[in-house]
């Protein structure tokens, strides 16, 4: 839908077309782009349904935990001891019957799929099958809620650090490319196929096993500070490690990489025509460098943004981090697949939310972007 | 070039170091629920009392040395800490990193991991406690023994089930899979058991008999698979043209995948075609556990157990284990067992027995038939640990670990200390919603709901028996000729002709009036009980007790327990669970009717068909300790009135069903909704059940209760009251932290059960001479010590010795006699040494201890000759 179109077509600055027509056209775009983006999340939030639950097959598996689980603490249960096999297992099959039927595993798979499916779609999460939220509510929102501020100050912290900071660094390296600092970050940058985690166990054996200056993990010290500017820099005080271990993991790649993006819009004939014009270096570098490369840099931007959402898995495990990412983990491990599928269905979402302004905001940045075919230039 | 070349060797070198590294991931924590399995066992009082006028003969010629001494008293009621901040850490080698450097000072929960442990012993400044509780097993599949695909299926041949002993070397799983932490086992009892212990001699006897033998496995096993009609073709059985193939489903979160790996490489090794089926806990659990055995989906099934209570009986292990009546699933229905270890089975499992020596008899023949049978073949008992500092102390259970213990909040102290503070981790706080009546079951939040609050009776850490906590003593009538013995002073035990339940007595709840039905109401006959459990509280409890908002214990507060025992199976009540109503139709089944004797002391009689073979475990306190927690008539009753206006409820179940939340009194979003109740009630003061409760509860209590729940509510932000001796100062559930604070008015003295601070397990050393002449007598000596003293002979219940000849066959099994505290003696009389023929004997000694339910042994080699 998105077009990039070099050369401009000669006409681009001075379309005649009516605005009428215009808004026509772009109403259209807009509608078909919302449509194909509802039909992608829906297939790809039942995907999510169908994968979370084994295409039905979970459902087997719970019945088994829970016809086992019920059965051997019945069975070996004092109190129960002296009712009859008849009796237990009666209670047992109650018990089973009971428990099926809270999760709705008594209903066909299909059924419930396409159910989880609506609700997903109308944002309705409904409610965790074994997760609780910290504070104790079985709802998926409220879980999702109660997790998600510990994930964006985490995430947030270390992605835009890690974001603006390579950035920076990259457009440097492209000015001083060859440097001996230009060359041990090409070396380094291997070390970035190091997952943060990774960083993390030695940043913590250092820092908080050894030398004992910072915490081994949680997000705030035990008992947590009772003033807000001491929870702060608690919090604060517990973000170093594991943002340090982000950024060291995420530094070195990002900064080749950017620097590399630098360095060949840095080589187009326009930049090198600007450099014969006389600009200052600062100019072209604004104008003839950066501009360009600009939707690229939002793109970046914005999928980190969203890909906040998910967390760190192991990152936030080993620092003990109370985030979407631990949660995703403990949903997928306990078949919870209200969970999984809540945030899923939240991430898909924002994903198409993003994929569908990011089309305007190209063109807003990039005068070579037009939004829909051949159609008008925002 | 050569620079860059070097600049790229390097960064080489650097990814492939970090790549080397993260071999040692750590591993992610899975959440497991662990079920609660509790048993009862008997004592021999018999043998106690020999014991005993053994003491009074040699009381005086030993320097008597107290293993049950008490400690120094020190003056100070309650916990002996100030305050106990619980932080959550899910990774055992991160807390255990901690504790190395002060960060925490316990690791509540039972680690097996052998590397955490080893990191724990190389410490200084660490050490742990011990414990039991998890087992290991092998499953077989017994359908066929051609099953419905054509495939042969070896197990369903006993035989073949029971030459898998010989075959499987036991000390190689309990030493190199598990590394040490695990002690081999033969039989369906744990080793850390009295069961065991009393049954010592037959259970070594089976255990030397079944001793790793792998040549004999394999001619067993082959003679049977000839017998079926397979042949050996090219070292691989076959039948019917194709190779016997064996399905051998492994779980592999933990060591069980080594287990498998070795009993499939063991299996192979004999000729059979192996196929190892990895699987997690919630795939196996489709396929072992509800599938049909007969579509052969699996032969052997690499099975765990886990106890997290001293069992004090475990002779209903054969039925459960080994026959069809243990559960109702497609794998235990295939069981088919001889008729004759089926009634025998079924007979234990019923305490069908007159006295201690029948079922000692019983037992004993049981065991070989379960060997015989060998439906499943035990490996081995694990070993657990609680890492913590070396200064640290509680009372930790022999299979529950320190987050296990009824009395770790009494008991739990820095050495030498008194107050202060201490930081315990464990892998998860907070999991579920906490409500006494139905909130979580997780271990590590039940760890702080026990130190929050308060039993009647607290287990024996070390032999499960109940000891009485807060109630003064308890008589027991039970119908004359069930198994019922008593072992302590706080019960007394009667046999009676019969037992009647009076027409006054309180049998069933009517929701709709609100009222207790008397049994001269419900029956038009008199019932009869087979036990009838008096209990007697102390005369000062609603004087001297408190719950932690201020208010007095009362007579409300049981009345609130017996209440919704009933109340919420009947559908007429607002609160009425379906959840709960197989469990009271269960309860129903023996309970006969409960009568206040005396409200002021409180005495309470009931009268049930329920009864244990410890008259200690056989009495119906009515304590208001509900499934998960403690809880006060009044904190209740905000629950009660939130349940029944359909805003949240107490079980998960009904929140489920209703789609509403599930209730917490310590956090989260019904807490608002129990504060809207509370205002509502310090208004109009009216309670729920009042037409029963208001006869016990007057005005002036039900104002003063709810004004100091509020005043609670108002510091602390949450409902969760209990008389323990911690209350709950704050709980940060998203940070993972719960702070405890010591309950200053708790009215029992801080050391009260502090001798339970370290389990007197004995250590047994043999000493006598090396070489033995047969037809002449031989002595041993028997040293019991504990901590390097001896141990008193009043502590000591039996102290037994085998002797096992050269053939390794149980020659004689005798008792050991008391000679001085920590001194027994072993006489090999003439006639024992005359039935063993020159060679290398050994002499095995099993000592049990009355405190802990953990036979120590020791074994000495000797060499007799004419």
């Amino acid at each position: 839908m998105t077009e990039t179109a070099l050369p401009l077509p000669p006409d681009a600055e001075t379309s005649t077309r009516q605005p009428s027509h215009a808004a026509v056209k772009l109403a259209r775009y807009v509608s078909l782009k919302l449509l194909s983006l509802l039909v992608a999340v829906t297939i790809g939030v039942y995907l999510t349904i169908l994968i979370a639950n084994m295409g039905g097959y979970v459902d087997e598996i719970l019945k088994g935990q829970i016809r086992e689980e019920i059965s051997v603490t019945i069975s070996m249960d004092q109190t129960k001891k002296n009712l009859t096999v008849a009796e237990r297992s009666r209670l047992i099959d109650e018990l089973v019957t009971l428990e099926e039927r809270r999760l709705g595993l008594d209903q066909p798979f299909l059924l419930r799929s396409l159910r989880f499916l609506s609700r997903a779609m109308t944002l309705t999460l409904g409610r965790a099958q074994w997760l609780s939220s910290d504070s104790g509510s079985k709802l998926v929102r409220n879980i999702i809620l109660e997790r998600l501020p510990p994930t964006l100050l985490l995430m947030a912290s270390s992605n835009f650090l890690l974001f603006f900071v390579t950035l920076f660094f990259a457009l440097y390296l492209s000015r001083n490319y060859g440097s001996l600092i230009d060359k041990a970050i090409i070396a380094l940058s291997p070390t970035s196929a190091a997952p943060a985690w990774f960083y993390g166990i030695f940043l913590l054996l250092l820092f908080a096993a050894v030398l004992g200056w910072l915490p081994f993990g949680g997000m705030v010290a035990a008992p947590p500070p009772e003033g807000t500017l001491d929870y702060a820099l608690s919090v604060l005080r517990h973000l170093i490690l594991p943002v340090l271990a982000w950024l060291i993991s995420g530094f070195f790649a990002g900064v080749y990489g950017y620097r590399t993006f630098f360095l060949i819009f840095s080589m187009e004939d326009y930049v090198e025509l600007a450099r014969a014009k006389g600009l200052t270096s600062r100019d072209i570098e604004r104008r003839y460098v950066l501009r360009p490369t600009l939707p690229n840099i939002i793109t970046n931007f914005a999928l980190t943004l969203i890909g906040l959402w998910q967390g760190a898995t192991i990152l936030e495990t080993v620092f003990n981090w109370p985030g979407l990412g631990r949660l995703l983990y403990q949903a997928i491990g306990l078949y919870d697949s209200p969970v999984i599928v809540g945030s899923a269905v939240i991430y898909a979402y924002l994903l198409a939310i993003t994929v569908f302004l990011l089309d305007f905001i190209y063109a807003l940045v990039d005068p070579r972007v037009r939004v829909g075919s051949g159609g008008a230039k925002l | 070039m050569s620079r860059k070349n070097l600049l790229s060797f390097l960064g080489t070198l650097v990814v492939l170091s970090m790549l080397l590294g993260a071999c040692t991931t750590p591993t992610p924590q899975v959440i497991e629920k662990t079920v609660i399995v509790e048993k009862t066992v008997e004592v021999e009082v018999e043998k106690t009392v020999e014991v005993e006028k053994v003491v009074e003969k040699t009381v005086e010629v030993e320097k008597v040395v107290e293993v049950t001494a008490e400690p120094e008293k020190v003056d100070r009621k309650g916990a002996w800490l100030d305050t106990i901040v619980f932080v959550e850490e899910p990774s055992a080698d991160a807390a255990v990193t901690r504790l190395g450097v002060g960060e925490i000072d316990m690791y509540a929960y039972q680690v097996s991991n052998r590397e955490v442990v080893e990191k724990v012993n190389a410490s200084d400044s660490l050490d742990a406690y011990q414990s039991s509780g998890s087992y290991n097993e092998l499953t077989f599949n017994p359908a066929g023994p051609e099953l419905e695909n054509g495939t042969l299926n070896p197990f369903a041949v006993p035989a073949v089930r029971e030459a898998m002993n010989w075959l499987i070397d036991r000390n190689y799983v309990a030493q190199e899979i598990m590394g040490g932490m695990a002690i081999p086992r033969w039989l369906p009892f744990n080793v850390a058991s009295s069961d065991y212990a009393r049954l010592a001699d037959v259970a070594r006897g089976l255990e030397l008999k079944y001793a790793y033998n792998r040549d004999k496995a394999e001619e067993i096993i082959s003679a049977e698979m000839e017998k079926l009609g397979a042949t050996l073709v090219a070292d691989k059985w076959q039948f019917n043209g194709a190779p016997v193939n064996l399905i051998v489903l492994i779980r592999t979160e933990d060591e069980r995948r080594g287990i498998g790996d070795y009993v499939a490489n063991q299996l192979e090794d004999i000729g059979f075609t192996v196929t190892r089926d990895y699987k997690t806990a919630a795939e196996a659990s489709p396929i072992w556990m509800r599938g049909n055995p007969a579509d052969g989906l699996f032969h052997v099934y690499t099975g765990g157990w886990v106890t997290t209570a001293v069992p004090r009986n475990l002779a209903d292990n054969f039925q459960f284990f080994y026959t069809n009546q243990g559960l109702a699933v497609p794998l235990w229905q295939a069981y088919v067992n001889t008729p004759e270890f089926y009634e025998l089975a079924e007979n234990l499992a019923n305490s069908d027995f007159k006295n201690m020596e029948e079922r000692t008899a019983m037992m004993a023949e049981a065991l070989e038939m379960a060997l015989l049978d060998s439906t499943r073949i035990w490996l081995c008992d694990r070993t657990s640990m609680t890492p913590k500092r070396k200064e640290v102390k509680a009372a930790a259970d022999l299979y529950g670990g320190v987050s296990g213990s009824s009395i770790w909040a009494y008991t739990l102290q820095r050495e030498g200390e008194v107050g202060g503070s201490m930081s315990i981790a464990m892998p998860s706080i907070l999991t579920e919603p906490w409500n006494p009546i139905a909130g979580t079951n997780w271990i590590y939040d039940m760890m702080l709901i026990r130190g929050t609050g308060e039993f009647s009776t607290v287990s024996d850490p070390f032999t499960g028996l109940a000891l009485p906590q807060r109630i003064e003593r308890a008589e027991v009538f039970v119908q004359e000729g069930l198994p019922v013995f008593k072992t302590l002073d706080w019960v007394d035990l009667e046999f009676v002709d019969a037992i009647e339940v009076p027409d006054d007595a309180w049998v069933d709840w009517d929701a709709e009036q609100q009222r207790f039905l008397t049994a001269g109401e419900v029956y038009t006959e008199t019932v009869t009980a087979l036990r009838k459990s008096v209990v007697y509280y102390p005369v000062d409890l609603f004087s001297n007790l408190t719950w932690h908002d201020g208010s007095n214990f009362s007579i409300g507060d049981v009345l609130m327990e017996m209440i919704l025992t009933f109340d919420r199976a009947k559908e007429a009540s607002p609160i009425y669970d379906e959840a709960y109503v197989p469990n009271f139709g269960a309860f129903m089944t023996s309970f006969k009717g409960v009568r206040l004797i005396s409200t002021d002391p409180l005495v309470i009689e009931t009268y049930s068909d329920d009864y244990n073979l410890d008259a200690e475990m056989s009495i119906t306190t009515w304590w208001p300790y509900y499934a998960q927690g403690q809880g006060s008539w009044h904190a209740l009753a905000l629950g009660i009135m939130t349940e029944a206006a359909g805003e949240a409820t107490f079980s998960a179940d009904k929140a489920d069903a209703l789609e509403v939340e599930w209730m917490s009194f310590l956090a989260g979003p019904t807490i608002e909704i129990l504060k809207t109740h509370l205002d509502e009630v310090v208004v109009s003061g009216a309670i729920p059940y009042s037409p029963t409760l208001n006869q016990y509860v007057d005005a002036a209590e039900i104002q003063t209760r709810f004004t100091n729940l509020a005043e609670w509510y108002r510091q602390r932000g949450h409902f969760w009251v209990g008389t323990g001796p911690y209350y709950m100062e704050r709980a940060f559930p998203v940070e993972g932290t719960v702070i405890l604070k010591r309950y200053l008015d708790f009215p029992d003295m801080a050391d009260k059960w502090m001798r339970f601070s370290e389990a007197a397990i004995a250590m047994v050393e043999l000493d006598g001479p090396g070489r033995v002449t047969i037809g002449e007598e031989a002595v041993y000596d028997v040293f019991i010590t504990f901590n390097d003293a001896p141990y008193a002979m009043a502590d000591i219940d039996n102290v037994k010795y085998l002797v096992l000849n050269a053939k390794g066959e149980v020659a004689y099994v005798g008792q050991a006699e008391a000679v001085a505290d920590g001194e027994w003696k072993i006489t090999l009389s003439t006639d024992v040494t005359n039935k063993l023929e020159a060679g290398s004997n050994q002499l095995e000694v099993v000592a049990v201890s009355k405190l802990v339910a953990l036979p120590s042994t020791d074994a000495l080699t000797f060499v007799t000759a004419k």
